[in-house]
């Protein structure tokens, strides 16, 4: 029956060997705490506040696409075009560094364990962009995005199924829903970081452009732009180091787990 | 006047707990029509899509390739098709390849053949007897496909249709097999053409376990 959320087996016909098993869908029993409709509308206010999507699927570049041309080009009359883009190609961290703004949305669709998926999500913050995920795979444990939305897949069907192209539909869905309400999308302030209550400042993630003359000051980028600041607490950087910046000050370097912070991309 | 009966439509609300409700309300409406579709697909189609299966088995068994494609959304879905035969998570690894991923060969038959050439092209130049097209299309009626299909046909290609509504004019092509969605939702449609291509998938790969335990 549909709507139970449950998986449902499907008598196998005569001369199949395997059964031909159907996935139920929790998602149709889903409760507050779906992911989906606030998903959809951080979508709508960042797309109402000026954003591009960057959307990529390093491992299924075309669901990347898939959810890129729902955007673009709606099926629904009516519906507005949005800018959505898929990123593919050798280096998505790379591509993405290179065109993402701040205030702009980085879609991902992936399992949860993709290592590329998870270097763009770390960084993401000195990109100053809100992150999506929709993710399969055993639940994501160290690494974190703005948006969630999981789908647990144990067998790895999840991308072939339908089921991920169900969440990214929706999510489409959801987003244009949100456009009907206007009111409800304006002032959308991009992310308001931890502040320092002794100094006002926040601690941001800043990631490195390259060392001025003196070699101790280096030009960084984070979500609110280009700016110096001193390394002389964390030692000698480089080109795409990420750093902890407070009040003018690296205080410290971060580890990119997976494809190594020293790394040039 | 309406403001009063709909605030909504100034711009001017601020209930975001309706809205939110409203979203909430329709994840689960849409999901459950998703499901509900996908389960009554696969069950009618069932003898379908096992004829199917075993037509496509014994192709890639005599040493046939598979070539997919679709447009827009379609085309995506023609690659992960292709992909899950090439590189399946669990099983035996196919020939097969979406006609959808080089923008070189694509803008050139549009450009100096105009678009509904676009895949029969390519199928002149690659497809021989024994090989297998696979098209998804959720009108039944891209143009391009209803082309390509019809040189897959004169080219002892066998044909295999994934299509929406009633089938449109992929249903009366004459395909060995096509696949109907009965739906007129394009998102229902291409998610429940995800889960019959899986099901095709499963069926070829069991048609191939006894080679695998014998081998």
């Amino acid at each position: 029956m549909a709507g139970t959320g449950t998986e449902v087996d499907v008598e196998p016909a005569s001369g199949f060997a395997a059964t031909s098993r159907v996935a139920g869908d929790a998602l149709s029993d889903a409760s507050a705490a779906d992911p989906l409709p606030g998903a959809a509308y951080a979508l709508a206010r960042r797309f109402a506040a000026g954003a591009t999507m960057w959307c990529l699927a390093p491992t299924w570049p075309e669901h990347g696409r898939h959810v890129a041309v729902e955007f673009v080009h709606p099926v629904i009359m009516g519906t507005r075009a949005l800018p959505a883009v898929s990123i593919t190609g050798p280096d998505p961290v790379a591509a993405v560094r290179a065109v993402a703004r701040p205030g702009d949305v980085v879609l991902a669709v992936s399992t949860t364990d993709d290592p590329v998926v998870a270097e763009v999500l770390r960084r993401a913050p000195a990109w100053g962009v809100t992150t999506a995920w929709v993710a399969s795979g055993a639940a994501p444990t160290d690494v974190r995005a703005d948006l969630l939305v999981h789908v647990d897949d144990p067998d790895g069907s999840a991308p072939y199924d339908g089921r991920l192209v169900l969440r990214y539909h929706l999510l489409w869905e959801l987003t244009h829903v949100c456009f009907e309400h206007p009111g409800l999308l304006r002032d959308d302030p991009a992310g308001a970081g931890e502040v320092c209550i002794t100094c006002g400042d926040e601690g941001r993630l800043a990631e490195v452009l390259g060392a001025t003359a003196d070699g101790l000051d280096v030009e960084v980028r984070t979500a609110d732009g280009v700016e110096i600041v001193d390394t002389s607490l964390v030692g000698p950087v480089a080109r795409n180091d990420l750093l902890l910046v407070h009040a003018g000050i690296a205080i410290a370097a971060v580890a990119v787990a997976g494809l190594g912070a020293g790394r040039e991309r | 006047m309406t403001d009063f009966l709909y605030p909504f439509i100034d711009g001017d609300e601020d209930d975001l707990g309706a809205l939110m409700a409203d979203l909430a309300a329709s994840v689960r409406d849409k999901a459950a029509t998703s499901t509900a579709l996908r389960i009554a697909t696969l069950d009618r189609a069932r003898s379908q899509i096992e004829a199917a299966g075993e037509a496509m088995a014994e192709r890639f068994a005599a040493g046939g390739r598979m070539f997919t494609f679709g447009n827009g959304g379609s085309s995506t879905d023609a690659t992960t098709l292709a992909s899950l035969f090439a590189c399946p998570p669990q099983g035996r690894p196919l020939p097969a390849r979406a006609l959808v991923e080089d923008s070189a060969v694509l803008t050139a038959l549009g450009n100096d053949v105009g678009f509904r050439l676009i895949f029969s092209r390519q199928l002149i130049a690659h497809a021989r007897p024994g090989d297998i097209a696979v098209g998804f299309s959720t009108s039944g009626s891209s143009d391009d496909l209803l082309v390509a299909f019809a040189e897959a046909a004169s080219r002892q290609v066998l044909t295999v249709g994934f299509a929406g509504y009633d089938g449109g004019d992929m249903g009366r092509a004459g395909l060995d097999h096509c696949l109907v969605v009965d739906s007129d939702s394009v998102h229902r449609i291409q998610e429940t053409q995800a889960a019959v291509a899986y099901a095709v998938w499963r069926a070829v790969q069991t048609s191939f376990e006894p080679v695998l335990a014998g081998a």
